[in-house]
């Protein structure tokens, strides 16, 4: 599965790009979120009252 | 922190793109679209937000049902030309990542319909994670060359949901749109599993055309065929659905059924380009599209 590769140089650019990008998308996903849980109440206390 | 590569000692992070492949984005597009049909024909207005975030729920649910069969057949995904290259057999990811992140997804997708819908439809949703994991990927596939008959069911599960998301009750309709998917799904993937046999022969699934032969196969997709057409059409005399559903069924049922007698009636040499078969498969996608868009339009505008 995961291929050991001792020899090949790491490369510390590859690994803060991967790193950004998810901490990038992860800050988005999470900000969507919190903004449908908001209308998703809002929508949920119209039916119920 | 998900990670994938090693390269020595540290671990690079996965790629997000590799995590949004686990989820199969293709299969979830005809998921999506078929809850939402679900949703859309069922009576009664949802909150806008409240169906977008049942729809997206689905989705999620779906894709983590992806992510989790990807994790379970790795093994079997490298020995097929048509998925090799997925992230888990390219050694793009790590299992325990792809574990992780299906786990998680199919969490918080029976939250999210939870929090959005109502406990049916997330039980409807549950149902449908672990019946598409445990019953069809781990139990059926490797198996019985009956997988995809029984298997069906998991992928007919979404206009149900969309339906009970939308009314909190199961009605006639969406049971009807439930059976046109179950039988919809052998002469669709037995029209793939034609064309891709040799692949499914290499990983030692035991698809129909590999057990069962071609002759049998083709017999079976022609029966299958004009089983689902009864079905698509059944709502129309039945009365749940109007004339312009009705004949929408009757013209595109009666083309998958020619298509199928072409498929079921013929005998290939080597070295065949499968046409007619590969033609049923495409022409299968689209039938479901425009018969499930055609459900939603007949409830808006019925003539």
């Amino acid at each position: 599965m995961t291929e050991e590769t001792p020899n090949e140089p790491f490369d510390e650019a590859e690994y803060r790009r991967r790193q950004r990008s998810r901490a990038n998308m992860m800050a988005w996903m999470l900000g969507a979120l919190a903004i449908l849980f908001f209308f998703i109440t809002i929508a949920k206390m119209e039916i119920f009252s | 922190m998900a990670q994938s590569l090693t390269h020595g000692e540290t671990a690079l992070p996965a790629d997000w793109r590799d995590l949004f492949a686990l989820t199969k984005p293709r299969v979830m597009s005809l998921v999506v679209f078929t809850a939402l049909c679900g949703l859309l024909a069922a009576p009664g207005n949802v909150p806008p937000v409240l169906a977008f975030s049942s729809i997206l729920a689905i989705a999620l649910g779906a894709g983590a049902s992806g992510a989790l069969n990807q994790w379970y057949e790795a093994g079997l995904d490298a020995k097929m030309k048509r998925t090799a290259g997925r992230p888990l057999p390219a050694g793009r990811l790590d299992r325990q990542t792809a574990l992780q992140f299906g786990v998680g997804l199919a969490a918080f997708s029976l939250f999210l319909m939870l929090f959005a819908s109502n406990w049916q439809a997330t039980l409807l949703l549950a149902a449908s994670i672990l019946f598409y994991v445990f019953i069809y990927t781990m139990w059926l596939k490797p198996r019985t060359p009956q997988n995809i008959v029984i298997g069906g069911a998991a992928g007919a599960f979404p206009p149900l949901i969309g339906w009970v998301a939308a009314t909190g009750s199961i009605a006639p309709l969406p049971v009807m749109l439930f059976l046109l998917i179950f039988l919809w799904t052998p002469p669709h993937f037995w029209a793939l599993a034609l064309f891709m046999r040799s692949d499914y022969a290499a990983a030692g699934i035991p698809m129909m055309p590999v057990v069962a032969g071609e002759k049998s196969t083709r017999r079976q997709i022609l029966f299958y065929a004009v089983i689902m057409a009864i079905g698509a059409i059944a709502p129309w005399p039945l009365g749940y659905t109007g004339a312009l559903y009705g004949w929408t069924a009757v013209v595109l049922s009666a083309i998958f059924v020619a298509l199928s007698v072409q498929v079921g009636t013929r005998t290939t040499a080597e070295g065949d380009l499968m046409q007619p078969e590969k033609r049923l498969f495409a022409y299968s996608i689209a039938y479901l599209f425009i018969l499930f868009g055609a459900v939603v339009a007949d409830h808006w505008w019925p003539l």
